[in-house]
């Protein structure tokens, strides 16, 4: 869910704005060469998976799929996100010009939070699951956490915008957590189906499983 | 869903002639005054303004109607909420609810705005090539890289387009029905799968193949831009008539007493 023009106040977009370009320029700061086609192509990839509309009694919702940005990206799903909005904006001119930072900020701060719901897969293991297992099971939470973050800010901008959107906040923020379930159980698909194909596709990915008191020499993160 | 953007670029119109890097600034500027204005009779205004844009680049309606029908859509439900849920004073009770007609002005000047921008947006970026358009983005201060990436998202959109399709298609040859159950949403996870694990593996060949044509990180283009008088003067137009509509917004005749949502 994005939010579109003309509803948010001055200040939120500002903020948005803001936020976005510190985001964008703390997340591309490390950018390889490498990495301009890579986190494009597979940009474009999401894009057009967000296509995707999943019927739902006589409505359909799309995909939002910005958790799965996160497991996928990393740290630069920030970028990733932002020119899928970017994008958004230029090609269907809704989701728009003027919101551009707050879209950016809901959905790449989502992307953020559920590349860290993730990476916390190395440290907890749920219920003595065996480590794939657990691997899926933060999947569904990170793509849960991407949505229902996002819920939150969108609801946050909508308050902060004045006291005639309260009530309207809350009814955006509702929203989300059918989303929720919906975004979870596609990432956890998604990422046990990746952990058969191309594990090396995922963020934070390690060939072997980690040692419990030493990282491995490797252990750093790779996107 | 149709991508080019630019497909009527080519037309000769006061929108396509102009320098693209004053017309992506001043018209910037405009969506974002746009935004923020409060009163009913200017957002009226704005839609107006953003109609004779439309007219002047000759886009057709139908062109703009595809991102129109989401803003709509997502907007809908604010004529119902904002007037139900509005603080103050009820004209009558639906559902047990207040309906303030204040709630609903709210809601209608919000759907005026978001049209008007969506149509200014498509009369900014429908009317000059997509590439042109980016390398102006570059010139207004845009990073590089950034650009750049823009650039190549959208090229793979296409690609990656036909790619869901023919998977599509191979789905429904193989009698895939979409319903709202457990099964469809592991069939559709596995297919992201796909789309991803195929757009990773190309993304490893167009790396190798634009290092091996000499790819060092930087964008060079053919595109040089040339202003004339003429594209001063429409910056000037188009300024001129933003800083009217914020002002008569802030200062003029339409503000009321009630005009305090922001």
């Amino acid at each position: 869910m994005h939010v579109a023009d003309g509803i948010l106040s001055g200040p939120v977009l500002a903020v948005g704005f803001a936020g976005t370009v510190a985001a964008a320029a703390y997340t591309l700061r490390k950018v390889d060469l490498e990495d301009i086609p890579k986190i494009s192509v597979i940009t474009s990839a999401f894009f057009v998976a967000s296509f995707i509309h999943i019927p739902i009694g006589v409505t359909s919702l799309h995909l939002i799929l910005n958790g799965l940005v996160g497991i996928i990206l990393g740290v630069r799903a920030f970028p990733a996100i932002l020119l899928g909005i970017v994008l958004q904006a230029i090609l269907f001119g809704h989701g728009g010009v003027s919101v551009i930072g707050v879209n950016a900020l809901m959905l790449g701060g989502g992307a953020l939070c559920a590349y860290g719901v993730w990476q916390l897969r190395h440290r907890i293991t749920l219920f003595t699951l065996d480590q794939n297992k657990n691997s899926i099971a933060f999947a569904g939470l990170a793509g849960a956490t991407g949505i229902i973050t996002s819920g939150f800010v969108l609801a946050l901008a909508l308050f902060t915008t004045g006291e005639a959107f309260w009530a309207m906040a809350g009814v955006a923020f509702a929203v989300h957590i059918p989303l929720m379930l919906i975004e979870g159980a596609v990432a956890a698909t998604c990422v046990a189906f990746l952990l058969r194909i191309k594990p090396e596709i995922l963020a934070g990915y390690q060939a072997m499983p980690p040692k419990k008191d030493k990282p491995t020499p490797d252990g750093e993160t790779r996107s | 869903m149709a991508l080019d953007i630019d497909r009527y670029a080519h037309i000769e119109s006061q929108l396509q002639t102009w320098d693209p890097r004053y017309k992506i600034f001043s018209l910037f500027l405009f969506i974002i005054i746009v935004a923020l204005l409060k009163t009913l009779p200017l957002a009226v205004v704005a839609l107006f303004l953003a109609l004779t844009l439309l007219k002047l680049a000759q886009l057709p309606l139908y062109f703009v109607s595809q991102g129109l029908k989401w803003v709509v859509l997502f907007l809908l439900p604010f004529l119902l909420i904002l007037p139900l849920s509005h603080p103050g004073d009820a004209a009558f009770r639906i559902f047990g609810l207040g309906f303030a007609w204040e709630g609903f002005r709210l809601a209608i000047i919000i759907i005026i705005k978001a049209i008007s921008i969506v149509i200014t947006s498509y009369a900014i970026f429908g009317t000059a090539r997509f590439d042109v358009s980016m390398i102006a983005l570059r010139h207004l201060k845009c990073p590089t890289v950034f650009v750049q990436m823009l650039l190549f998202t959208y090229r793979y959109l296409f690609v990656f387009m036909d790619e869901m399709k023919r998977m599509d298609t191979a789905m429904k040859a193989r009698g895939f029905i979409k319903k709202a159950d457990r099964a469809t949403l592991t069939i559709l996870g596995n297919f992201v799968g796909t789309l991803l694990v195929r757009s990773f593996e190309r993304t490893e060949r167009i790396y190798k193949a634009m290092l091996s044509k000499g790819y060092q990180g930087e964008l060079h283009s053919l595109v040089v831009f040339q202003s004339n008088t003429a594209d001063l003067q429409k910056m000037g137009v188009t300024l001129i008539i933003t800083a009217l509509l914020i002002g008569l917004d802030l200062g003029g005749p339409f503000s009321t007493a009630e005009q305090n949502w922001f």
